[in-house]
């Protein structure tokens, strides 16, 4: 994408880029608690130990120790974070602005998916939800205000050219050609 | 012996020779390309979805065309880095350094020929040693007992932690989140839900498929939804076939990016991205010609391509072996092979040894179609890459549902799909890496399953899991590999060494 082909582009992975030592904190409290939660709901499982005579088959061995391992490490990186300058130092300075990304399709796509697989499908026929699934997920997307009629028409219909596609070809291979049950 | 060896690969190569068969080989293999192809569709994705496409096939036919797909996928990513300067899958993100340079020299047809022969040979190479390393190592894991085991399990998340790329402690922190994701549901010896908190359906445990497609399926439409449209940047197209003087000029890069990449998939969890980005690495220390790489350098394409695809057949060898995934497409190949009655593991090869020489078969044949593809299949191609996100993003959700839904019936699983797609996007975005929270799923019942046997036969004792000489090893090697992540102590390491290596020879 760059018009200088001499200079290759860093190539770093999406999680090579560190986060803010104050949201690393964050994580740390959330995956404490979720690890003291384990550890928690795990004491209060039976141990069986009448049964068998062993207590190292008790149900809540394993995932305690993974609790635990959880906790710790939960704890490591609380430690670490600190040590970052996590506190006193104002997370709002080194969020790194990503030209492009946008909050809000993430939010109208993720509840579209939503609606989808949790108020769709079960109450209608698997095609006809995945039709007006798609087409109004294509719809959504490509509305832009201000745009002719003539082409809005356009995008309207191959939107429902490609929902209704999606419908009959989902059907068609899944169910009827793979035998796969379909929701 | 050998010629019963010779004998057994020929029965394996006949299954695959039926009309519907064939079929299917190319199907699959175009799509795992245009897959691959397609920024924002990963080949593990493609693999989980395609899972239940499969279901009601013998299981020959599914796990052909789920390699087709996966080897596919792996290759056609390179399609839209060199064409496009967009890696199609996060393993051709190093293609782009050299493929894209040299489409803009207006060699974008010389640089898919060596994508092409790079890929060819490098699946060609991981195959031979799928054959030569598989029976030698099944052979030494029947000797494994519970302890080896449990610490196999351990090393998988731990070095997937380390190596996956970024930050290793929270490579840990998601492998642990997997394993105990993995408790989830009914246990093996009293069958008692565990944080089932009264649901049935959570008794019955997290499907590994619907996390697997969530994670991967959903995670990556709403990756794909949040992310600007990507800006394509097409290029002429000149020559594809592949020319015999790069193949001949560069044998040794071939050699070591082959042997590279299919050590890398071996390594469990580690997948074709750093495999491609290991063998780009050790290529440009070895090459003449450094000052060509990331200015469009054959050499550096080269060794990209043939990391990356050797990389695939090395994963499948764990698989076979240990039960254990060398990437993350592995393990959803893993999951498919059990939905279909083939236990992998040691027993595989005493218990269905054809399946072995199936797999062989499988990986040559499905290397082939794509050698085929290689020389026929980019015109056409440019057109698909060119299709929006918007459009395309709908009908993978469609597919996850339908992906998530169809092994077992449940709509729960849907539920567990989506809320796998929001965690996965969410630990994304803190900068969690993903292999090892599926490598923990999938290495849960084998870890807790030998943990507890282990703890059982030694009557509490935990010296046999550190005494034994492989439990020793094994040990060894995931603490120093924790003890390595820490960047303090990786200094003290660094700087002991050097300080006994001037120390010998002035005491010499």
């Amino acid at each position: 994408m760059t018009d200088a082909p001499n200079t290759p582009a860093p190539m770093l992975l999406a999680h090579e880029q560190p986060l803010p030592p104050r949201l690393d904190l964050y994580v740390a409290a959330a995956f404490l608690t979720l690890g003291m939660a384990i550890i928690g709901v795990s004491l209060s499982m039976p141990t069986f130990y009448e049964r068998l005579q062993q207590i190292y088959t008790a149900p809540a061995v394993v995932p305690a120790l993974h609790g635990a391992i959880i906790a710790l490490l939960s704890i490591w990186l609380g430690v670490r974070s600190l040590k970052r300058g996590a506190i006193g130092q104002k997370i709002g300075n080194v969020v790194v602005v990503r030209e492009g990304y946008s909050n809000m399709r993430l939010a109208a796509a993720a509840l579209m998916c939503l609606v989808y697989a949790g108020g769709l499908i079960g109450r209608m026929p698997f095609w006809l939800a995945t039709i007006l699934f798609v087409t109004a997920f294509i719809l959504l997307f490509e509305w832009r205000r201000g745009l002719e009629p003539r082409e809005l028409a356009k995008r309207a219909l191959i939107a429902l050219a490609v929902g209704a596609g999606t419908g009959v070809a989902v059907v068609l291979v899944f169910e009827r050609l793979f035998l796969v049950r379909l929701p | 012996m050998i010629l019963n060896n010779l004998s057994m690969f020929g029965d394996a190569f006949a299954q695959f020779v039926g009309t519907w068969m064939i079929f299917n080989i190319f199907w699959a293999m175009l799509l795992g390309i245009v897959i691959g192809a397609l920024p924002g569709l990963t080949a593990t994705m493609g693999v989980a979805l395609m899972t239940t496409l499969t279901f009601t096939m013998p299981h020959q036919q599914a796990i052909m065309v789920l390699i087709c797909i996966y080897v596919g996928a792996i290759y056609g990513g390179s399609r839209s880095a060199i064409l496009l300067n967009i890696p199609g899958t996060p393993a051709s993100a190093c293609s782009t350094l050299d493929g894209y340079p040299l489409a803009r020299q207006g060699l974008a047809g010389r640089a898919m020929g060596i994508s092409t022969s790079g890929s060819w040979l490098g699946t060609l190479f991981g195959t031979m040693c799928v054959v030569m390393f598989t029976p030698v190592l099944s052979e030494m894991a029947l000797t494994f007992q519970s302890y080896e085991f449990f610490w196999i399990a351990v090393f998988g998340i731990v070095i997937a932690g380390t190596l996956s790329g970024g930050d290793a402690l929270k490579g840990y922190m998601a492998g642990f989140l997997g394993l105990w994701i993995g408790t989830i549901g009914q246990e093996q010896y009293y069958n008692y839900p565990r944080f089932a908190f009264g649901s049935t359906d959570l008794a019955g445990g997290i499907g590994l498929l619907p996390a697997l497609v969530g994670t991967f399926g959903m995670a990556e439409v709403l990756m794909a939804m949040r992310a600007p449209a990507a800006k394509a940047v097409s290029s002429k197209i000149d020559s594809v076939i592949p020319r015999i003087a790069d193949v001949t000029k560069y044998w040794r890069t071939i050699l070591r990016s082959g042997a590279i990449g299919t050590f890398i998939g071996i390594l469990p969890g580690i997948g074709e991205d750093v495999a491609a980005w290991s063998s780009y690495a050790a290529a440009k220390r070895a090459s003449k010609e450094k000052e060509n790489f990331g200015k469009g350098s054959i050499e550096g394409l080269m060794a990209a391509e043939t990391g990356e695809s050797a990389c695939v057949p090395g994963a499948i060898i764990p698989v076979l072996t240990l039960a254990v995934p060398g990437s993350a497409p592995a393990a959803v190949l893993m999951a498919a092979m059990m939905i279909h009655d083939i236990n992998p593991g040691p027993m595989l090869m005493i218990t269905t040894p054809n399946f072995f020489y199936e797999i062989v078969a499988m990986l040559v044949i499905a290397d082939m179609t794509k050698l085929f593809y290689g020389f026929f299949l980019v015109r056409p191609l440019l057109k698909i890459l060119l299709v929006p996100r918007e459009r395309l993003m709908p009908i993978v959700f469609v597919l996850c549902v339908v992906g998530a839904y169809a092994i077992t019936s449940r709509v729960f699983d849907i539920y567990v799909m989506v809320f796998f797609g929001f965690l996965g996007f969410v630990l994304r975005e803190l900068k969690f890496p993903m292999p090892p929270l599926i490598l923990g799923l999938v290495l849960g019942d084998l870890l807790e399953a030998n943990l507890t046997r282990g703890l059982v036969i030694s009557s509490g004792s935990v010296a046999p899991f550190f005494i034994r000489p492989i439990s020793g090893v094994l040990a060894a090697i995931t603490a120093f590999s924790v003890v390595w992540s820490i960047p303090a102590a990786q200094d003290w390491i660094r700087a002991s060494l050097r300080r006994a290596f001037r120390r010998a020879p002035a005491a010499g």
